[in-house]
């Protein structure tokens, strides 16, 4: 019979070890097939050009002042230090982005023997490691309701601070709604074990601009089969329901059933806003559920718009 | 109850039977406590949460067991006892009657149950209980609560010693005239104790109308010795019982000293005999270590008897009448006298004159006093050899020229003047042999052998009584040895010298049977007289004594010392064992010699005898207890793995398994060895480390680390080269040289230390000189090596290396030392040399001084009695053996000559052979002048 076990509620924040893990699970990840789509997802879009100069905020590089601009741009700070004018460019920022969102509640921090790691561990060492292949890729990364998208290379280290400096998210059990723009993707890692309609809220809120996403559903061995018997009290982590079973075996083919419907619910979500899901369970490595979103991505910058839903492992 | 042999203590307590059902309902509706799950998902099933689902039912299995508990507990309330002692003496006090003297001790165990069997059975009838133990001290007897008499009960112990019944008689009746109707049951051992049947009719006068249970078997089984006399020719030893019992046949065993076995004999009592002898029949020398002879399974401190040093080796004095030069000391009388004696008997020779030889000798409590051609004595001494051989000591005198030239009163018979020469040159006659002995002679049984002869004896005046006094006579009927009794003593008188100048008897093995003989008939008779006179009055502590069970044990705080005569059997205050020190001890017996045991009659109580066999009372409680206990353990885990937990235990077992694992590992491992430790030796020995064991094995050369690494590589490269030099060589094929540490390894496996002094090196510690310097007694030798010849000038002060060498050896125990002399053996052990050079050739080299040799003879070689422990040299030697990997020679040498190298490889040599052979090349350098001496 499984053992499981809850997780205490400082191990639901990233640390040394997941943001470690996350980098080199990003390492693994193959690069190039994300660098070729790249180039298609450029034309398509026509804003994919980056790493050049325009408008954007963050500091691109000083170059010599040209007669005729404006006296304004010259940037006196740097000029003052030899004979030279100098204007600060900015990098022009694309409008693009990817949203991650991790899922950090208390139902989470769960663990059976079955599994490899804790959903959360899972979670956060997918999360990031794909932030990372995005930003490796160009692309710019934030979290939703917590950091802004950036191409920082050391993105993982900074996902990790933003959400472990983050102690309020920790009974979040679905994403803010904050709407991402039209051509951003969102990100959701999370085992979405929520009530249906919440979840299609949350997921509206965040597609309310255009912008598309991907739910990545992080799934314990034990909640997919429930392989219990005999008496038992089953306890609910969040919310401290509580349920008394006679006898389990045969409470966990009622469950199954019940699973599988609210499974079905979310794929219906997911298919009519043109999202796409992923299921992982936590006793697969999380190289296949990266691959498999990586894939996904990339095939919706490429245009390839419609419903794409699969088990990632 | 219910024709069972089953009663209750509380059988109210078995009405609460019937609340069973009710408990059943109960356990029934409580199932055990479900096991708990967490469960994430349970969220989104909020629809499923009001479908409750009724509890499980306790398993009836479950139910079962815990109906079980609960009618265990129950039944073990009720106190219930199986085959209980039904009582037929009344619910009075009881008074409890214990035999424990030594006859109680062999079945000891069977009695005790039997009176705590009693005891509880009083317990349980609420009654009060006293304890008397007939072999303690009188004491008042007190009312007891059955538990403070079980106590009481269990403390008593069988003493080693008769029971003195009479002396409770008093106590007994007091307590009897407090508590009118006690019932008296007395656990009787069958042996009538000192008092004889006194306490028996006391008691029954005491009885009148009382219940009086006696509890004894059918027949005393007890068996005890009593006396042991060790005789001329063996040693008896008297067993005794108090009745025919049955117990017909049987092993004595006897022990020495250390309790080691030295031989068994058999016993058999003859039909309704009471008592019988058993005889060990052994050599004298084996007979004198018995210490103690026991009854194999007896047990008892009755069947215990020790033998003391009383007639065991006898002291012998020797004086001899003639000088005491001991210019041919192989040829005088006391040397043949003392080879004979010594193997059986303990020799004192007297020194002096005869009259200070005999004082002291007689001071020595000899038992026999043997003169050796002794004349006349003066009157002092005459006096006092006359009392003591009339105390009982035995005078054996032996013939020579001044007991023939005149002689005093003290022979058995009167003798002639002069005597007779036999086979002499002018005589036809041949030397006379003797005649075999009468059986009327204690030598009777003796072989003469064949080539025995007499040239010259003494004669005795023939006498109506000669032949009576005659022990042993020549063929021709001439006496040769006569005896006499004087007093309780005895004189003896062999007419020939105790050397060969008269006859070659001393030479003979009949000489040492007839001396042997002689001298046992000493230890047939009573003490001798300055012994008894000190022994009234000495008195000697316990040492080591029997407890009842005739185990030695240390002696109690009530033991008292005995006086040097005790002769009586053991008491309260003197316990059965060894008196005074371990060479001279008293042995004092549970019976005295003569003792018998007699059967106690207990007719006159007429009182209700049982034997001694016990109801077999089992209280139930207990057993109960224990099977609630372990039905309550199931249950437990029952309950555990209904509720998920035993699995959860189990991981948890699993992760901490490899810990624990380990733990009960090293304690299995520990333990066995541990308890044989115990078993076998106070402390095994500590494992030596490898390479100790290496040194063990191969002789190596060694030197002494100094820390200075260019020295230590020196050394190791000149040990290396002298190595390979002597195994090419010699015979000697060292192993891998060493380097050791002088303050840690051990040094008793090398015989040759080599030591370079680097004076900037610290000191040696103390404890490192104390290892040196056992090192240089137990036979080692170290080689000092100041390596500073070049530096050192004759006469100048002394360099660094020196100083620090002297400072090294300050506290050493130095022999004087010199300069190796050109004939001393370390020249000649396997090369002929004259000096030892080294890398130089300048340097003196010092070993101990030899004694001086001797003027009388030139000798080419001369050594001491043993190896010199230090040689000090200045040459470096370990420079000019230094060879490197391929065998090339690392230093240049210091000197004029070609041939120094090989000069010093032959010094290394000549050191190795001489600190491993000794000085036995000394003495084989003598052989060609031993050869010459001997004409070869």
């Amino acid at each position: 019979m499984a053992r499981v076990r809850v997780l205490e509620t400082e191990k639901r924040s990233p640390a040394r070890r997941e943001t470690d893990a996350a980098l080199s699970l990003a390492q693994r990840l193959p690069r190039l097939v994300l660098e070729a789509r790249r180039a298609a997802a450029t034309l398509t879009h026509g804003i994919h050009g980056r790493r050049r100069a325009g408008i954007g905020e963050t500091f691109w590089q000083f170059r010599p002042f040209v007669t005729g601009e404006a006296a304004q741009r010259v940037d006196w700070r740097r000029s003052a230090r030899d004979d030279r004018l100098y204007v600060r460019e900015r990098e022009w920022e694309a409008a693009q982005s990817v949203w991650l969102w991790i899922d950090r509640s208390a139902s989470m921090g769960y663990v059976s023997s079955l599994a490899q790691a804790p959903k959360i561990e899972r979670a956060l060492v997918l999360g990031m490691a794909l932030g990372d292949t995005f930003v490796n890729a160009g692309e710019r990364v934030g979290v939703l309701g917590l950091m802004r998208a950036r191409a920082s290379r050391q993105i993982a280290e900074k996902i990790a601070q933003a959400i472990a400096g983050d102690p309020y998210s920790l009974d979040d059990d679905l994403p803010p709604r904050a709407p991402i723009g039209r051509f951003d993707e969102a990100v959701l890692v999370s085992d979405f074990l929520s009530p249906v309609d919440d979840i299609a809220a949350a997921v509206d809120g965040i597609a309310g601009r255009g912008g598309r996403g991907h739910l990545v559903m992080i799934v314990d061995p034990v909640e997919e089969t429930f392989p219990f018997s005999g008496q038992a009290v089953l306890h609910e982590p969040e919310v401290g329901l509580q349920l008394r079973v006679g006898d389990a075996g045969s409470w966990g083919a009622t469950y199954r059933d019940r699973i599988k419907l609210h499974r079905e619910a979310l794929f219906d979500i997911a298919r009519r806003r043109g999202w796409t899901i992923t299921v992982h369970h936590t006793d697969r490595p999380a190289t296949e559920a990266a691959l498999r979103v990586v894939t996904l991505v990339q095939a919706a910058r490429g245009g390839h718009i419609g419903p794409v839903a699969g088990i990632g492992g | 109850m219910l024709g069972l042999p089953l009663t209750f203590a509380a059988p109210l307590v078995l009405t609460a039977l019937a609340a069973l059902p009710v408990i059943w309902l109960i356990l029934r509706v409580t199932p055990p406590r479900p096991r708990r799950i967490d469960f994430p998902p349970l969220r989104i099933l909020a629809d499923l949460l009001p479908k409750r689902e009724t509890p499980a039912r306790t398993p009836w299995w479950l139910l079962a067991l815990r109906l079980l508990i609960a009618a265990l507990l129950i039944l073990a309330a009720a106190g219930p006892v199986w085959n209980p002692l039904q009582s037929a003496d009344g619910r009075g006090p009881l008074l409890v009657i214990l035999d424990n003297g030594f006859p109680a001790a062999h079945d000891w165990r069977e009695r005790l149950n039997l009176s705590i069997e009693r005891v509880e059975a009083a317990g349980r009838e609420s009654r009060v209980v006293a304890v008397l133990a007939t072999a303690e001290k009188p004491s008042e007897l007190q009312p007891l609560n059955p538990a403070a008499a079980l106590e009481r009960l269990r403390a008593v112990k069988p003493q080693p010693h008769l029971v003195d019944r009479q002396a409770h008689l008093a106590s007994i009746e007091r307590f009897l005239a407090a508590a009118p109707n006690a019932a008296i049951l007395w656990i009787n051992d069958g042996v009538a104790g000192v008092d004889g049947p006194a306490f028996v009719e006391g008691l029954a006068r005491m009885s009148q109308n009382r219940s009086v249970t006696v509890l004894r078997a059918e027949r005393a089984p007890a068996l005890a010795l009593a006396g042991a006399e060790n005789a001329a020719a063996h040693l008896s030893v008297r067993l005794v019982r108090a009745e025919t019992n049955g117990r017909d046949t049987g092993s004595l065993r006897a022990l020495d000293l250390k309790n080691l076995p030295l031989a068994d004999a058999r016993f058999a009592f003859r039909a309704g005999a009471t008592e019988t002898e058993v005889r060990f029949e052994l050599p004298i020398e084996i007979r004198n270590s018995i210490a103690r002879i026991e009854v194999l399974g007896e047990g008892s401190a009755g069947a215990v008897a020790l033998l003391d040093d009383r007639g065991k080796r006898r002291r012998v004095g020797l004086v001899f009448g003639g000088t005491t030069d001991q210019a041919q000391p192989l040829l005088a009388p006391n040397y043949y006298l003392s080879r004979a004696l010594s193997p059986y008997a303990e020799v004192r020779e007297g020194k002096g004159a005869v009259a200070d030889a005999v004082a002291q000798l007689l001071n020595e409590q000899v038992s026999v006093l043997v003169f050796a051609d002794v004349g006349a004595l003066d009157r002092e001494t005459l006096a006092k050899v006359t009392s003591f051989v009339e105390k009982g000591g035995v005078l054996l005198r032996f013939a020579g020229s001044r007991l023939a030239a005149g002689n005093d009163d003290l022979v058995p018979v009167r003798l002639r003047r002069g005597g007779r020469n036999l086979g002499g040159t002018l005589a036809w006659d041949t030397p006379r042999t003797f005649s075999p002995f009468t059986r009327e002679s204690p030598f009777f049984g003796l072989a003469i052998p064949a080539d025995l002869g007499v040239r010259r004896q003494i004669l005795a005046e023939p006498e109506g009584d000669l032949t009576e006094k005659t022990w042993a006579a020549l063929q021709d009927g001439t006496p040769i040895v006569t005896a006499g009794k004087r007093g309780d003593g005895l004189l003896v008188l062999v007419h020939v010298t105790a050397d060969t100048t008269w006859s070659n008897l001393p030479l003979s093995g009949l000489f040492v049977d007839m001396l042997r003989r002689v001298v046992s008939l000493a230890g047939a008779t009573e003490d001798i007289g300055a012994e008894a006179r000190s022994a009234a009055t000495q008195t000697v502590p316990p040492r080591l004594v029997l407890d009842g069970y005739g185990v030695y044990i240390a002696p109690p705080p009530t033991a008292r010392p005995v006086s040097r005569r005790h002769a009586e059997r053991a008491s309260d205050e003197h316990p059965p064992g060894f008196y005074g020190p371990v060479d001279a001890s008293l042995a004092v017996n549970a019976l005295a010699p003569g003792d018998k045991l007699a059967p106690l009659d207990v007719a006159p109580l007429n009182a209700l005898v049982a034997p001694l066999v016990g109801a077999k009372t089992i209280d139930l409680r207990a057993p109960l207890l224990v099977a609630a206990l372990l039905a309550l353990l199931v249950d437990t885990l029952a309950s555990l793995w209904l509720s998920g937990h035993l699995a959860n235990l189990f991981g948890r077992m699993r992760r901490a398994g490899a810990a624990a694992g380990i733990v009960l590992l090293a304690v299995a491992l520990l333990a066995p060895p541990a308890a044989q430790a115990q078993s076998r030796a106070p402390d095994p020995p500590t494992p030596l480390p490898q390479e100790s064991m290496q040194s063990a094995l191969v002789t190596r050369l060694a030197y002494v680390i100094t820390g200075d690494p260019q020295t230590d590589a020196t050394s190791r490269a000149g040990l290396v080269g002298l190595t390979q030099v002597l195994a090419s060589r010699t015979a000697l094929e060292p192993g891998e040289p060493i380097g050791i540490d002088i303050a840690r390894d051990e040094l008793g496996f090398y015989p040759l230390l080599y030591w370079p002094v680097v004076p900037s090196r610290p000191m040696p510690s103390e404890a490192a000189v104390r290892r040196l310097d056992g090192f240089m007694k137990g036979g080692g030798t170290v080689i000092f090596d100041t390596r500073d010849a070049m530096n050192a000038r004759p006469g100048a002060a002394p360099t660094a290396e020196a100083q620090h060498l002297r400072r090294m050896l300050a506290t050493l125990d130095i022999p004087e030392l010199e300069p190796v002399p050109r004939d001393h053996v370390l020249t000649k052990t396997f090369y002929l040399l004259d000096h030892f050079p080294g890398r130089y050739a300048s340097g003196q080299t010092w070993v101990e001084a030899l004694p001086p040799a001797s003027e009388a003879e030139r000798r080419p070689a001369r050594a001491g009695d043993g190896v010199s422990p230090i040689v000090i040299t200045s040459n470096d030697l370990a420079a000019a053996w230094a060879v490197g990997r391929r065998g090339e020679a690392l230093y240049p040498l210091v000197g004029s000559d070609p041939r120094q190298r090989e000069i010093a490889f032959r010094g290394g040599v000549n050191l190795v052979m001489y600190t491993l052979t000794g000085n036995y090349k000394a003495d084989q350098v003598h052989v060609p002048a031993l050869l010459e001496r001997l004409g070869q």
